[in-house]
């Protein structure tokens, strides 16, 4: 594995999936990084939004559809989490949901840059 | 072969199309349940389906029970991708309708493999109905001429009976039989007088409309039942069915043959009978008279009753 590749791992993304998933086709991850970074920030503000209505099938459906982007690129960490956020929003449970959201950038933090790296570092 | 996918999450449906357009699919690719229903609703839609469980306005399994609703339409494999994998929720996507389940995030070649059972299954279900279709054929058709059998000829003219009764309509019954038909036989050999008849057959289909019915009722003999068509227009029809087949010589391997037609016809309104034997009685005896007149001739069945009316009113 690459030294970019080293770097996924440690922030909980899951290489050998996800190169397998896209079979090893580097322009199609791209195009999935492409739609995540488009897709992310606006459903991390739809689920924000939801936690402050205490709209909690809005949440439920929020952490869905981010549970799913994030299965997609095989970070394991952050979609327990997202899965973890659901479960909550189809509770009904409200304590600890803002924890979990916080949880849940600071895994995906450095995932745009790292991906970004790899998928460059590869194409060279 | 084409195959749908529905899935609101962008990133899945993209994944999801590239992988099934490497393997040769030709991807509709929809982001909600109504969309899927409506390109499944199709006609001519796809006959694969992989759909996201939960999706805006119709969800998976609400796509599957709908699709099953439509007997009519030929089998759609259904296989349903979700992150739901308790037990409960696969019962549930089953039980819904779906044929298969995938969870997310899934394996490419699984999710490869999995289809192409679905189409084993589909190309199955192919052979099947062509096997239904091809008997349904045999046991409704004559083997030599592909008209109807004398069985469905007479159950659906009993069918246009009780409707043209119903409606206060008219039904004209015709039945043809084909002159010195046996000489032809015997003369030429029976290969010949199978093609004759299978041209009679061609004939009769291209002088009746395409809701009228035409059977090979016995061995040269044919029976039409014209749907709304009375007793006015029953001899001019009849005459037009005698001419195509005098008009021109039937070519053989023996050479073209003058053949010709004698036909019975009677209209349901000019007759009180209930019963088809009766109408088939009544036609034959009409038919036995256009033989005894002469052949290649058309006569009319009517009642004594009415033919006394119009003899007096013609006086």
């Amino acid at each position: 594995m690459t030294r970019q590749g080293d770097r996924l791992s440690q922030i909980g993304v899951n290489l050998p999936e996800l190169l397998l998933r896209v079979e090893n086709d580097l322009d199609l991850l791209g195009e999935l990084i492409g739609i995540f970074r488009e897709e992310f920030p606006r459903l991390l503000q739809c689920l924000q939004d939801s936690i402050t209505r205490g709209d909690m099938k809005n949440v439920e459906a929020a952490s869905h559809a981010l549970k799913g982007m994030l299965s997609g690129l095989s970070v394991t960490q952050a979609a327990a989490t997202a899965s973890r956020l659901e479960q909550m929003g189809r509770a009904g449970q409200t304590s600890g949901l803002t924890e979990a959201v916080t949880l849940l950038e600071n895994e995906v933090a450095d995932l745009l840059p790292e991906l970004d790296a790899y998928t460059a570092e590869e194409k060279l | 072969m084409r195959i749908l996918i529905a899935d609101d999450d962008r990133m899945s449906r993209r994944l999801l199309e590239k992988t099934l357009e490497r393997e040769g699919y030709e991807v509709i690719a929809v982001d909600n349940g109504r969309l899927a229903l409506q390109q499944l609703s199709l006609p001519d839609g796809p006959r694969l389906a992989l759909l996201d469980w939960m999706m805006p306005e119709l969800d998976g399994p609400g796509v599957c029970l709908e699709v099953r609703k439509q007997h009519e339409r030929p089998y759609i494999h259904i296989v349903l991708v979700t992150s739901r994998a308790s037990k409960q929720d696969i019962v549930a996507g089953l039980e819904a309708g779906a044929d298969d389940y995938l969870t997310k995030p899934w394996d490419p070649t699984e999710l490869t493999a999995r289809l192409r059972v679905g189409r084993r299954i589909l190309q199955l279900e192919d052979r099947l109905v062509e096997a239904r279709e091809t008997m349904r054929f045999k046991a409704t058709h004559d083997p030599l001429t592909s008209l109807f059998n004398r069985g469905i000829i007479v159950d659906l003219l009993t069918r246009e009976l009780a409707r043209t009764r119903r409606e206060k309509g008219c039904t004209v019954v015709m039945l043809g039989d084909l002159d010195h038909f046996k000489s032809v036989n015997d003369t030429y050999g029976h290969v010949v007088g199978d093609e004759v008849l299978r041209e009679i057959a061609r004939r009769l289909l291209a002088s009746i409309r395409s809701y009228d019915f035409v059977g090979r009722y016995g061995g040269e003999e044919f029976l039409i039942v014209l749907n709304n068509c009375d007793s006015a227009q029953a001899i001019v029809r009849a005459e037009e069915v005698r001419n195509k087949i005098a008009q021109h010589p039937v070519q053989t391997i023996r050479g073209p043959l003058p053949i010709t037609m004698s036909l019975g016809v009677l209209a349901s309104q000019d007759w009180d009978l209930q019963l088809v034997e009766e109408i088939l009685g009544e036609a034959d005896l009409a038919l036995y008279r256009a033989k005894a007149d002469g052949r290649n001739c058309v006569r009319v069945g009517k009642p004594t009753a009415l033919c006394n009316a119009q003899d007096q009113l013609a006086k």
